[in-house]
């Protein structure tokens, strides 16, 4: 392996040329030969055969581990991989987002897209956060998620931003996998709840287009009438604990 | 009712023009026009700071370093009129962020390029409205831009870049009148520092770019010195050129510049170069010598940028592994 490989790259900088290397997110090729496109720390990713070529990126996400050029030959069974990098933040087909619901209608709800989750990020999510230990690449929205959904979950800050985010789509027979033809979208969400859902198409000019047809996928905090935020009893239930009224939602799975 | 009969005068009273060439000052001696004292080759020092904006997704300061004669007359000053002014500017990067609802499908980064003067960023007032020669640079500058930007990485996306001059170059020593060589000579230092700036906020805000594209700008001068002392005046090629410090600048050239790539995404000729002849020695032409004179001082700038760039990406790789 060539040892000329920076450990932080700007972009313009030829990093390796393509024989050796083959270009990952963050680089771009030029005359057979790798370049930076974004600055950041260098990534080396084995190759998964032994045919195959690694794969050289610019990590857009900032990095804990502090040796980056080295290749790790750690087997991934002891933890998990590194992040899948992505060549941009934007949402994309497959990914996993959170959302708040901003308008219900009878055929669809729309919703504005709060943070895009990392592969990293929806393990983290899944298991109750006091059992996580194993440590994951965050990304620099993901670090915040808390903050994000707090601040999107408060009332008052409905109104504003929603112009800067990027706007979506939950239609009525995407909502759930079973008995889409009895959806009624006034009972799967309401104005303000947070929901998981994953992109299926990029859409038109405006709107993304999301899917909550699955288990862990569906509301996951709202507020109820009253304004107490609610917890989840079943799949298409959660309730008030102050009142004890119970309201319906697609709920997504909370573990 | 004007009165539409009779040639009116101004609405305003009005004053004649006092050039400072014409003044005296407090201990009799004439003003004096600023000089040069770098070498030809010579740059000034550049500033360049990023993520100074917390709230936008990238951001970079530029500051070019004020010149000789400016320092001195800060330190003893002879006259209440700073001789020259230096560059400052500060640059934002908001987004990618989505499309405006009416804007159509777009597969690429839509790229948005705002340049505002500060009121108080010229000797004379700039209004609150971008006039022609801010939307005219913007436009420059986004010339500059789309030729570096990956765009084809960020669908349905559009990125907004807001440069705020707080200080600008003057086009020409203030204390003299207007005359036949008279162009917004300032423009072209202020095009050269925005580009290198906004290159600085990209990289910042972590845009795929091929490289960072660096501003450079070079001049043919004619000084009255070589005149006065009978010599014919022969035009001098100087890069980075203070146009206060200058008589006279015959033309100038400005270059958005990718080193890493031996290429030129903008480039803005001004002036007459037909009848420069850059000395017995030098058989090449005018705009040539122009353009190489840019490319080198836009090769100058770059090593700030690199410098710039780099230590962005070293607080943000460092952030992580401190708070980890």
């Amino acid at each position: 392996m060539a040892s000329t490989l920076p450990t932080l790259a700007i972009p313009g900088q030829r990093l390796a040329p393509v024989s050796s290397y083959a270009a990952g997110p963050g680089t771009h090729v030029q005359n057979a030969n790798i370049y930076a496109s974004i600055a950041g720390p260098v990534l080396v990713n084995p190759a998964s055969s032994k045919t195959a070529k690694s794969t050289l990126s610019v990590s857009r996400s900032p990095l804990r581990t502090a040796a980056p050029a080295a290749p790790q030959s750690a087997p991934k069974s002891t933890a998990p991989g590194p992040s899948k990098l992505r060549y941009n933040t934007l949402p994309a087909v497959d990914s996993i987002v959170l959302a708040r619901v901003t308008r219900v209608q009878k055929r669809q709800a729309t919703v504005s897209i709060l943070v895009v989750l990392d592969e990293s990020a929806s393990n983290k999510a899944g298991p109750p956060p006091t059992t996580t230990t194993a440590p994951t690449g965050g990304a620099s929205d993901n670090d915040n998620i808390e903050a994000i959904l707090s601040s999107a979950a408060n009332p008052e800050n409905h109104s504003n931003s929603d112009e800067l985010r990027f706007q979506a789509l939950i239609r009525k027979e995407d909502v759930r996998a079973v008995e889409k033809d009895r959806v009624v979208m006034d009972e799967m969400f309401r104005v303000g709840d947070i929901v998981r859902g994953t992109v299926i198409s990029l859409g038109d000019q405006s709107f993304y287009y999301l899917t909550t047809a699955r288990n862990d996928l569906g509301v996951v905090m709202a507020r109820s009438e009253a304004g107490n935020m609610m917890f989840p009893v079943s799949w298409k239930e959660m309730r008030d604990p102050v009142t004890g009224v119970a309201e319906l939602r697609k709920v997504a799975r909370p573990f | 009712m004007t009165d539409r009969r009779r040639i009116n005068g101004p609405p305003s009273g009005t004053r004649p023009a006092v050039f400072a060439s014409s003044l005296k000052s407090a201990s009799g001696a004439a003003t004096e026009r600023p000089r040069r004292h770098r070498q030809p080759n010579e740059l000034r020092k550049i500033f360049l700071k990023t993520g100074l904006i917390p709230s936008a997704s990238g951001s970079a300061y530029l500051e070019y370093e004020p010149s000789a004669s400016l320092a001195a007359a800060r330190s003893s000053p002879q006259s209440l009129i700073p001789p020259s002014s230096a560059l400052k500017l500060a640059c934002t990067v908001h987004g990618p962020k989505p499309l405006p609802r009416s804007a159509t499908f777009s597969p690429n980064l839509v790229l948005t390029t705002h340049v505002k003067y500060a009121p108080f960023a010229a000797r004379q007032r700039k209004g609150h409205i971008r006039d022609a020669s801010e939307r005219d640079l913007g436009v420059h500058l986004e010339t500059a831009l789309r030729g570096v930007i990956v765009a084809e990485r960020w669908p349905k996306s559009g990125l907004d870049i807001t440069i705020t001059i707080l200080e600008a170059e003057d086009d020409r020593w203030w204390g003299d009148a207007p005359d036949s060589h008279d162009a917004p000579w300032g423009m072209m230092n202020v095009l050269a520092g925005c580009i290198t700036a906004a290159s600085a906020a990209i990289a910042d805000a972590r845009i795929d770019c091929l490289d960072l594209v660096a501003g450079g700008v070079a001049a043919i001068v004619s000084d009255d010195e070589a005149a006065e002392e009978g010599n014919s005046s022969t035009p001098k090629l100087m890069l980075d050129t203070d146009p206060a410090e200058h008589k006279s600048i015959l033309s100038a050239c400005v270059v958005a510049y990718m080193p890493a790539r031996d290429e030129i995404t903008e480039i803005w000729l001004k002036g007459d170069h037909s009848k420069a002849s850059l000395g017995v020695d030098d058989s090449s032409l005018g705009h040539e010598a122009l353009i190489d004179g840019a490319v080198n001082a836009a090769r100058g700038a770059h090593t700030v940028l690199v410098e710039a760039v780099r230590e962005s990406a070293e607080r943000y790789a460092g952030l992580s592994t401190s708070d980890s």
